[in-house]
């Protein structure tokens, strides 16, 4: 393993070990045992079968949403638009489903599948391309989209396509049962968990072993080389930005044909700004996205036994994420310090020796 | 008013790393006088500066004013010593009067700008310069702000005052108007002016006295009345002997294969870095262009490449219109080499191999089937570079950000020189960094390459380099093209005064 | 006699004039001290969560001491501890100073809902409230001028502001170290520190406006008292082109158009009730849409935050 590679995986535990020692000094404070609060995410995490779905039944959203964070991150451009892709993806899956009830069931989730993803694509494409071409940053205009695409689901919802039967809970006609996306054999976890984990390898494939990967990879890495090389800094910026919106959108889609049977406000759970998350500790990477979607699931899926048993409220998890997320980005910038670069001794930048004295 | 203090350099040495910046310099400024530094980039004139101001300590040697010794920043502020450099110190958001008063040492905390103001009038009355103290400084001109820089100097009542390069951002007319006022202010007995200046017509005009440095070296130190231009560009770029000649064929056809058309290119200042350059590198030739660095060679080389956008004028390779889309690179072969190639030419956290690859990766043998990118074939395409061009690495895995300056430039190099497909090569300052050896090395790939056919654009702030591999040599100066030789014609006294902005 | 639909049309207007009265508040807290940050040279998009603290803090320190002054004073003291947090985060090398944002507004909300959970009355004691339409007969003016003296402090505060920038030592060096850290710190001045204080005291500011939320209006605790208005302020502050007089106008903007819904439904309009309330969203990104530029940096930006961009 070379120095780098050492530092990717260091980074990561020493992130998660810091975090979860000021998550168990929190805990203390609180008034709960550390111990105790550690041993009860275990159980509600892996403990049993019955665990073990919870947590794959929480990862799968969240592996598609961390995607959607690092695809347009490896191209340069740093969004928090999952939430409204998410949405809107889910709000597309839920008209194509309606539209289509009366065909073949598969037709009709595959339909669902490419109307949500190209929704939440586009929905995060624009914010992508606004920051591109316009200059505004995508931060802010992805983060107005997930308000504008909450806003759009609720009217949508609660007028041209309110299911007059859903009194006091605005939302759509159901998905009839038999196009809905079932359940892998024997489990309670839905197929939605399979999209997430080929979404996961099929974006490591992408990144890494096609000509496509290499240009995102440059295009972010330093778009002055990017220029010099002659590549279409734009053109990648908005296909990556495609991609990472398409997988939150067939999130949505999953939680609308999954979960709920139909769209109404309650799609919007979160799992977008989770998903934020996943993907700064994962650094981007889609594998490791995969493992941490699986780690946090875990962590979502203990809210309730931390009500039941210790008495800490579910806001705990997001206080835990906080945790996490500051780790993470705290022990990257003390990273230098702890000498895994083993760097050649001279800086590599080459520079004449008096412009390299040039700031007083 | 008090007297400009005596400036004194006493045999200053001082080593960078390896490298040895300034070797027993000595330097003396009396009381009152103009005295001008002059030499090549890298000749260490920068270096002098920060010495005598205090933010380098030399390695021997020492510094005094009026006497007195000074080590550091506040004692050289204190003594009345200060310096305009190269960029802007100014806010730009903040008003000319925002800035002069920020720089006051002794501001109370709360400001009376009517006084403050009244105070900066009275101060402009006896200054040379007519200002609007309200203007915001991002609206002023490059001119206008150099003079807000020297103001500033004066209400700090800077008696000796050092100046690195202060014109290279004006106009020819601003440059005289900010040199007039600075002789004036000499002549006065306000100030003394230490100008560091590669401009032989400056040196000339203004200053009394002038030291010339060479390679770390004081080569001659001067009245300025005592010598000319020619004089004075010989020493500085040394009377050496054209060294020893490359073996170089016969090229029987020669077309054109990179034009460059009444290019017009802005710099980060907003004014034109290159203005109408008109040049042709034809099949089997060398073109090289000379200069000290900041006449707009950089940002020629960014336009070529791609890195920066071109304001008017057109490039052509093989007569066809040119612009740097991967398809057009790869079909006019034409491939730049910007400088500081870390930062530039690469990306510092992908590895060895992969930077290696940056040319070719979507062609055949590193991608299959035109998407799928063969790790294998990038892998022994790398280790076959990383061996043929002894580029120091512990493996093609480290990111390039680990590599030494020098091994950095030769991955490029064999990047970019290596390929069968280069046919036209556009490189600035490739042997930055390289030693004896490795210049050689890269020379003789620049003068195969030349004798194959292709053509070489070669920035370089060495002209020996120059007068080794190049075949026609051009001379850029404050953004154009100010001369232009054969190798076999050179006239070095010439050259150098025109590198120094003084024609004929 | 006025017809039927000027008086309908007098109705949404005073609706609409106190809603964005009481709407402007929280923002003009939250982008004055996002507009002291951004002076400085950091942007921090973790107001979001700061706020949130602020807003919980208030309600329960209210609560708990009985005095809404209390509430809004502990709440400004917390944010503004939040605030130092990111500040010193963002000091440190290689901390993206966008990723800290996202980081706090997690822990923020997740610290203010975790600390909320205890809260068992619906409403805490609220602030005092001016009641400046005290003569007049119509309910309906006399409710929009019922306003808190936040809306004051909150116009004090952005001339206070203004008044520091260009009337201060500190303003000035303030504003120096945003616009060309380097040259300020090669003149002595203490950049760090300077950043680091603006985006504590920004953080505080923050805070108070959210004491205005579970304070006044609408008065209670919830988790979903933030309509995003920390967020928004962000792009107010660039609307406002980093100027606090303006940042005060455009926050009486944005609070009306957060009115709109309200007030048109108060009027019997009915439809397209989400549309309306997401005005300000709308609002703000087309308004960043028209200022940005993709080379230009916008007149008034500070150097340091147009060089990172």
């Amino acid at each position: 393993m070379t120095a780098s590679q050492r530092e990717a995986v260091a980074i990561p535990l020493l992130a998660l070990a810091g975090a979860a020692v000021l998550f168990g000094l929190f805990c203390a404070w609180a008034g709960a045992s550390p111990a105790g609060v550690f041993a009860s995410i275990y159980k509600a995490g892996f403990g049993s079968w019955y665990s073990w779905q919870n947590s794959l039944l929480r990862a799968a959203p969240l592996m598609l949403c961390g995607l959607t964070t690092a695809l347009p991150a490896r191209a340069g451009v740093i969004t928090v638009g999952n939430e409204g892709a998410f949405v809107v993806g889910g709000l597309a899956a839920a008209a194509s489903g309606l539209a289509t009830a009366s065909t073949a069931p598969w037709l009709s989730l595959l339909l669902m599948m490419i109307a949500g993803s190209a929704a939440g694509g586009a929905w995060l494409a624009l914010a992508a391309g606004l920051q591109h071409y316009r200059g505004v940053n995508a931060v802010i205009s992805s983060l107005l989209l997930n308000y504008l695409a909450i806003a759009l689901l609720l009217q949508l919802v609660e007028g041209p396509m309110r299911d007059p039967g859903s009194l006091n809970f605005p939302a759509t006609h159901p998905i009839p049962p038999s196009h809905q996306l079932g359940r892998i054999a024997g489990t309670r976890v839905h197929y939605g968990l399979i999209f997430g984990v080929i979404a996961c390898l099929l974006i490591w494939f992408l990144l890494e072993r096609t000509v496509w990967g290499m240009e995102v990879k440059i295009a972010g890495g330093n778009a002055r080389t990017a220029k010099l090389a002659g590549l279409p800094i734009g053109r990648i910026v908005l296909v990556a930005s495609f991609l990472g919106g398409a997988c939150a959108g067939l999130a949505g889609m999953v939680e609308v044909a999954a979960i709920h049977g139909r769209a109404s406000q309650a799609i919007s759970a979160g799992y977008g700004y989770v998903g934020i998350l996943v993907a700064f500790l994962s650094r981007q990477s889609p594998l490791r996205i995969l493992l941490v979607s699986v780690l946090l699931g875990a962590v979502l899926a203990s809210g309730g036994i931390l009500q039941r048993d210790h008495e800490l409220p579910d806001a705990t998890i997001t206080v835990f994420e906080g945790i996490a997320f500051l780790a993470i980005l705290a022990s990257e910038a003390l990273s230098g310090r702890f000498g895994f670069r083993r760097a050649a001794a001279q800086p590599a930048s080459v520079k004449t020796v008096e412009a390299a004295n040039a700031r007083p | 008013m008090p007297t400009p203090p005596v400036v004194e350099a006493l045999g200053i040495s001082k080593s960078f790393g390896g490298l040895r910046a300034l070797d027993d310099v000595s330097i003396e400024v009396p009381s009152g006088s103009f005295h001008a530094i002059v030499g090549e980039n890298g000749a260490g004139k920068s270096t002098l500066a920060k010495c005598l101001l205090g933010f380098h300590r030399p390695d021997s040697g020492a510094v005094k004013l009026d006497g007195m010794a000074v080590t550091t920043p506040a004692e050289a502020r204190r003594a009345g010593l200060g310096m305009v450099f190269q960029h802007f110190t100014l806010a730009p958001s903040l008003t000319v009067a925002e800035n002069l008063v920020l720089a006051r040492p002794d501001l109370p905390a709360l400001l009376n700008w009517s006084k403050e103001k009244e105070r900066l009038r009275a101060f402009l009355d006896t200054a040379p310069f007519r200002i609007d103290l309200d203007a915001r400084v991002d609206h002023l001109a490059a001119g206008e702000k150099q003079k807000v820089e020297i103001l500033k100097q004066l209400y700090l009542e800077t008696r000796a005052l050092i100046l690195d390069e202060p014109t290279s951002v004006l106009t020819p007319a601003e440059a005289d108007e900010v040199m007039t006022v600075l002789r004036d202010l000499v002549t006065g007995g306000r100030l003394s002016v230490l100008l560091i200046t590669h401009k032989l017509r400056e040196v000339m005009a203004y200053a009394d006295r002038v030291t010339i440095v060479r390679r770390g070296r004081r080569v001659a130190s001067n009245e300025v009345r005592q010598m000319d231009a020619s004089r004075i560009a010989e020493l500085m770029v040394g009377s050496a002997q054209p060294p020893e000649q490359a073996i170089r064929r016969q090229v029987r056809e020669r077309r054109p294969a990179l034009e460059i058309r009444d290019l017009r290119v802005l710099g980060d200042q907003g004014l034109a870095a290159v203005d109408q350059v008109n040049l042709k590198v034809h099949t089997g030739e060398i073109l090289g262009i000379a200069g000290v660095s900041g006449n707009g060679q950089r940002e020629l080389v960014q336009a070529i490449g791609g890195q920066r956008g071109i304001e008017s004028g057109s490039i052509l390779a093989f007569g066809v219109l040119y612009r740097p889309s991967r398809s057009a690179i790869r079909r006019a072969g034409l491939l730049t080499l910007p400088e500081e190639p870390l930062d530039n030419a690469c990306v510092a956290q992908m590895s060895v191999a992969e930077n290696l690859a940056l040319r070719s990766f979507e062609h055949p043998p590193m991608a299959k089937f035109g998407f799928l990118s063969d790790r294998s074939a990038i892998r022994r395409s790398a280790e076959a570079a990383v061996r043929r061009f002894s580029i120091r690495t512990p493996s093609i895995r480290a990111a390039v950000r680990t590599l030494s300056g020098g091994n950095v430039q030769r991955l490029v190099l064999a990047r970019d020189l290596g390929g069968p497909d280069t046919r036209i090569m556009v490189a600035a300052n490739p042997c930055f960094g390289l030693d004896f050896a490795a210049t050689a090395f890269v020379h003789n790939q620049l003068i195969a390459l030349r004798n194959r056919g292709g053509s070489v654009l070669l920035v370089s702030e060495d002209l020996d380099e120059l007068m080794t591999v190049a075949d026609r040599i051009l001379v850029m100066s404050g953004g154009r093209i100010a001369h232009e030789t054969l190798r076999a014609d050179l006239d070095l006294a010439a050259v150098g005064r025109y590198m120094g902005g003084h024609a004929g | 006699m006025p017809g039927p639909d000027t008086l309908r049309f007098a109705g949404i207007a005073t609706a609409l004039l106190g809603g964005a009265i009481r709407g402007s508040i929280p923002y003009m807290f939250v982008s004055l001290g996002e507009c002291l940050t951004e002076k400085s040279g950091r942007v921090n998009l973790g107001m979001e969560g700061i706020l949130l603290m602020g807003a919980m803090t208030a309600f329960g320190v209210s609560e708990w001491t009985g005095s809404p002054w209390l509430g809004a004073l502990a709440a400004a003291a917390v944010s503004g501890l939040l605030g130092l947090l990111h500040g010193g985060l963002t000091e440190l090398p290689g901390v993206n100073d966008i990723a800290a944002g996202i980081a706090m507004i997690i822990l923020g909300s997740g610290l203010a809902f975790f600390f909320g959970k205890q809260f068992t009355a619906p409403m805490a004691p609220q602030l005092p409230v001016l009641d400046l339409g005290g003569g007049i007969g119509n309910t309906a003016a006399r409710a929009a001028l019922r306003i808190s003296p936040l809306f004051f402090l909150g116009i004090a505060a952005g001339f206070a502001l203004h008044y520091a920038f260009e009337h201060t030592r500190w303003g000035l060096h303030l504003r120096a170290v945003g616009d060309a850290p380097e040259a300020a710190r090669s003149m002595g001045i203490p950049v760090r520190r300077h950043r680091i204080a603006a985006t504590a005291i920004g953080g505080a500011l923050a805070g108070i406006g959210g004491s205005h939320l579970t304070l006044y209006f609408p008065g209670i605790w919830s988790e979903g008292i933030s309509g995003g208005q920390g967020l928004m302020a962000v792009a107010l502050v660039i609307f406002a082109g980093w100027s606090p007089r303006r940042c005060l106008a455009a926050s009486l903007l944005f609070g009306g158009a957060q009115a709109l819904g309200p007030s048109l439904q108060s009027a019997g309009v009915t439809g397209l009730y989400h549309v309306f309330n997401a005005s300000p969203y709308l609002l703000t990104l087309v308004v960043m849409i028209a200022s940005c530029s993709r080379t230009r940096a916008m007149a008034g930006m500070p150097g340091a935050l147009a060089r990172r961009g």
